[in-house]
């Protein structure tokens, strides 16, 4: 819990036809994370044209699925990966396949265009109807003027207008319906050579007009009913395909299915973690120690002895490139986003999950200690406990810290003097819970040095675990410095030896810095002065910082004294209303305000000393569709 | 936000080449090429193996693009945020041709990948899915349900009627600069002349060399040439480009420029030399725009114009190398981009 597990460097060697089926094995342990370990001897990417297949055919397979529809059957475990030429042939297959659908599926999207055009010319007929003139003349093919009927957008009138211009044509718009111009365009015949493909360009799409729109309106209602039942007909017909596809090829898509998934982990290891050359394929990645026997066995069982496995420790020098397997209790479960929004612990470094879970709701219910209010964040979270899932335990936890703390403090609901306080009430002794509040931080910041000491060594930097700022050194001149103001303020007398300390430790990290800054005297120089006056100022600054603790706590009583003087100087109604207003601004305000100060105090005073964040995560090979939890406790 | 902007802009603004540095580039051995290009500012750059893979330091030039804008980008908000995300979308545009032209041509999807410049952060198109699409009408149909569905929509349109890669080229170029030339005036509005004064010879370039090429290479008749040019106007206005998309060469064109363009393309027979001869031009306008104390959105977007600018020449020093050209012949194509002798 307090760091990730611990890993093993896993060399799988094996026949490249088997590769598919130890992709399959190993995303069925889930257990194996692929890396790209580039071997001088194993110079081919041998799963590449593997990946290149899947990824044509998972495509092509998601299209059909969305046009047909499916569901997964489930996944036998006897059954093995389709090796290249038969997920070649499988592409092949689905590319057939989608070709069909795929002219359905646009012939539909046709279909819905002509709809809405058949829609806008109905309108448009209507109003031709209305107009006093004879549209089978202007549109005779003897004439001497080449007059076409069409649509277009109608943003693009104006410009096609001007354009048009150019060429001797044209252009008059005689309706306008749902961003679409109905319009003439006419010019001299024999001149539409100068128009070029400009009508094309412009999204020009004419319109087909029976002759007689002025004489036989009769023909025009019947050429509209003619159109809408050809389009309904083409349309049934592109559903009886659709039905027919999937009542041919139902089964063979559902197998499909199952293939795509069984090959998917060698596509997916083919990216890092697969090399080769000739016969031989070779599979590099990590494995949870614990894990390793139960994965040999599995080997075992599928390849009988045709593999060798090499595995290893972790070197030293790889511990950043080691992907992290965090394992949690599941009531630690709810507060790991928040440390993971920070960054995910290296491999080797201390996971802070639990000591952050601790100390964030030490800090929450300190700052924000209130029985009633507590209560109802504690109510609410469990009340909205289906929509929140799991994060509700935040909340409910937090409630009950505030709770604890607010009976510690004898405050409910803002009122100080309903419950007697366990240990004593802020307000009435501001000074003792500033010394708490500061000694907490003294202790807090001990805690982060010593955590950054041991990710220190752990990393192998012992100069810098013993020496810097936030080392072993650091930690002495903070502990004597700390000593040395006690005895200042007459809390504690430490004599000469508070000091003494003080001075070793900022001596030795003015050593240090000096030591390790490769620049001029003069540079070299000035920035020693500056950082080791930088660990001075941060160490105390940051130990100040927690006066904002014992700050809130304060507030929160300031904020409920001033809602009981508006109170008091109001009716009984107002009263109560001023009450209840004045609690829920202080609940949704000042607890919102707390609790990201809390996590404010946790990332910059306390992950920013120890915490780099930057490591990987575990991510292992898997086969769709199974839980990522199956290997956390 | 604007003095943060301007100052991020004026150290910027250190960063680009001097003709020293140009010279020092071109003359460099080999081995000396890295270390001329990080003294640059280019450490990413220097990574790539000079010149020797185009498309890799294509891709480099890209990606320092990118990562400059999107520090100019951190304090911008609103409509100046927006112009200077979409002055970038002009990459991903040319992604979404390369896509557009092999899936005509029936390249493999994960080749065509590989042509593909990472857009990072700035990435708007599903590669990984458009590259996968069967053919063009299903990639042009799913591209209309994205990002760049108003500058598809029509292209594919046309595509459809016409079967014609370059109308659909000529339609996703249009309707791209449109948009830039809309989110430019709603600024122009806001900050004052600065940046008018970089779009007018942005958009009168593009619109007097596409007019040249469209009506003199292409031989497209006068009504198709004006319709698609950009409908923005500046120092050519509609009017102006109709007369000059009806005349019948190069020379009538160009004496029939307005003043001030027509003293500056004075000579020029090709029309690459009045690109290059106007986007000289508009550089120089962007280095008067830099030094000046106009807005900073202005001086960002003169910045990144300049900055394109100076890669490119590095791209063509790196490739003139390569390619063993003389270093003369290499200055003199410099000198085409800046008015400063290399």
């Amino acid at each position: 819990m307090f760091r990730a597990q611990p890993m093993t460097r896993a060399t799988l060697w094996l026949l490249a036809s088997e590769a598919p089926d130890a992709a399959l094995l190993l995303a069925r342990h889930g257990t194996f994370a692929p890396v790209d370990e580039k071997r001088e001897e194993m110079p081919e990417s041998p799963a590449e044209r593997y990946r290149e297949i899947f990824l044509e055919a998972d495509s092509r397979l998601n299209k059909i699925l969305e046009h047909c529809g499916g569901t997964m059957p489930p996944l036998p475990d006897d059954i093995v990966a389709p090796n290249l030429a038969e997920l070649e042939e499988l592409n092949a297959w689905l590319k057939t396949l989608w070709q069909t659908c795929s002219a359905t599926s646009e012939s539909e999207a046709r279909i819905e265009e002509e709809r809405k055009h058949l829609t806008a010319l109905r309108e448009t007929f209507a109003r031709l109807k209305s107009l006093d003139l004879d549209i089978s003349r202007l549109f005779r093919h003897d004439s001497l003027l080449d007059a076409r009927l069409g649509q277009l957008p109608s943003g693009n009138v104006q410009r096609l207008k001007e354009a048009l211009a150019l060429a001797g044509y044209l252009l008059s718009v005689f309706d306008v319906h749902e961003g679409l111009a109905f319009a003439v365009v006419a010019g001299p015949r024999g001149g539409a050579e100068g128009m070029g493909g400009v009508l094309i360009q412009a999204g020009w799409r004419d319109l087909p007009v029976p002759t007689e729109l002025q004489s036989h309106p009769e023909k025009v209602r019947k050429f509209l009913e003619t159109e809408t039942v050809r389009l309904e007909q083409s349309h049934a017909a592109h559903c009886q395909v659709i039905s027919d596809n999937l009542a041919r090829f139902g089964e063979r898509i559902q197998h499909a299915r199952l293939s795509m998934t069984l090959a998917r982990p060698l596509a997916e290891a083919s990216l890092n973690g697969v090399r080769g050359k000739g016969q031989l394929s070779v599979f590099t990645g990590w494995v949870p120690k614990d894990k390793l026997d139960d994965l040999q066995q599995g080997l075992d069982a599928r390849f009988h002895g045709r593999y060798m496995l090499e595995t290893r420790q972790p070197k030293a020098v790889e511990h950043n490139h080691v992907p992290s397997l965090l394992r949690y209790p599941a009531w630690l479960g709810p507060f790991v986003p928040l440390v993971k929004s920070y960054g995910i612990p290296r491999y080797g470094e201390f996971d802070p999950a639990l000591i952050f879970a601790v100390t964030y709701l030490l800090l929450f219910g300190a700052m924000f200690g209130d029985v009633g209010h507590g209560g109802v964040i504690l109510m609410l979270s469990v009340l909205l406990y289906r929509k929140l899932g799991r994060g509700a335990w935040l909340g409910i936890s937090a409630g009950v810290v505030s709770m604890g703390f607010g009976l510690l403090y004898g405050s409910i609901f803002g009122y100080e003097d309903v419950l007697e306080p366990v240990w004593l009430s802020p307000l009435h002794d501001p000074i003792r819970i500033l010394t708490v509040a500061i000694l907490f931080g003294v202790g807090f910041i001990v805690f982060t040095l010593l955590a950054n000491i041991y990710n220190k060594l752990n990393a192998g930097h012992v100069a810098e675990a013993l020496f810097d700022s936030t080392g072993l050194a650091g930690l002495v001149f903070y502990l004597g410095a700390t000593g040395s103001i006690m005895g200042l303020a007459g809390q504690a007398d430490f004599g000469q030896l508070a000091w003494g300390t003080a001075l070793l430790g900022i001596v030795t990290v003015a050593v240090f810095k000096w030591v390790e800054t490769r620049a001029t005297l003069g540079e070299r120089a000035l920035v020693t002065a500056i950082e080791t006056l930088e660990t001075g100022i941060n160490l105390f600054a940051n130990t100040l910082s927690f006066m904002r603790v014992a700050a809130f706590s304060l507030n929160h009583v300031a904020l409920a004294l001033a809602v009981f003087t508006i109170a008091n100087g109001l009716g009984t109604a107002g009263h109560w209303l001023t009450i209840f207003l004045g609690n829920v601004i202080i609940i949704v305000l000042e607890g919102g305000i707390v609790a990201i100060q809390a996590l404010r105090l946790m990332y910059y005073e306390g992950f920013s000393r120890f915490f780099s964040g930057d490591g990987t995560e575990f991510t292992p090979l898997r086969l769709a569709g199974t839980k990522e939890a199956s290997i956390r406790v | 936000m604007s003095a943060y902007l301007n100052t991020r802009v004026s150290l910027f603004a250190d960063h680009l080449w001097r003709a020293e540095q140009f010279r020092t580039l071109m003359r460099a051995s080999e081995a000396e090429i890295p270390n001329a290009l990080s003294e640059g500012g280019l450490e990413r750059l220097a990574g790539v193996v000079a010149g020797k893979d185009i498309h890799s330091l294509e891709q480099s030039i890209i990606a320092q693009l990118l990562d400059e804008t999107l520090i100019l980008l951190r304090p911008l908000t609103g409509p100046e945020r927006a112009f200077l995300l979409y002055w970038t979308e002009r990459f991903e545009v040319t992604n979404l041709k390369t896509l557009l032209r092999g899936k005509m041509t029936g390249e493999r999807p994960a080749a065509l990948l590989t042509r593909l410049t990472p857009m990072g952060t700035f990435g708007k198109l599903d590669a990984q899915d458009l590259a996968h699409a069967e053919d063009v009408t299903e990639l042009l149909r799913r591209l209309e349900t994205g990002h760049y569905a108003g500058i598809v929509r029509q292209a594919r349109q046309a595509f459809e009627d016409s079967r014609d890669p370059f109308l659909l080229d000529a339609a996703l170029d249009r309707g791209y600069y449109e948009g830039l030339a809309r989110r430019a005036q709603e600024l122009e509005k806001q900050h004052g002349p600065a940046l008018r004064q970089l779009m007018g010879p942005l958009i009168d370039r593009i619109n007097l060399v596409w007019l040249l090429r469209y009506r003199f290479n292409y031989k497209l008749p006068p009504a198709q040439v004006y319709y698609l040019l950009v409908s923005a106007h500046y120092g050519l206005s509609g009017s102006r480009l109709k007369e000059l998309a009806a005349l019948g060469s190069l020379e009538a064109v160009l004496a029939a420029l307005p003043d001030g363009l027509k003293q500056s393309l004075e000579g020029a027979a090709t029309i690459p030399e009045v690109f290059a001869r106007m986007e000289r031009a508009a550089s120089g306008q962007a280095e008067k725009v830099l030094a000046s104390s106009a807005p900073a959105i202005a001086r960002a977007f003169a910045y990144l114009i300049l900055r394109e600018r100076d890669l490119r020449a590095v791209r063509a020093v790196l490739r003139g190398r390569y390619l063993h050209l003389p270093v003369d012949m290499i200055s003199e194509t410099l000198g085409q981009l800046s008015e400063e002798a290399y």
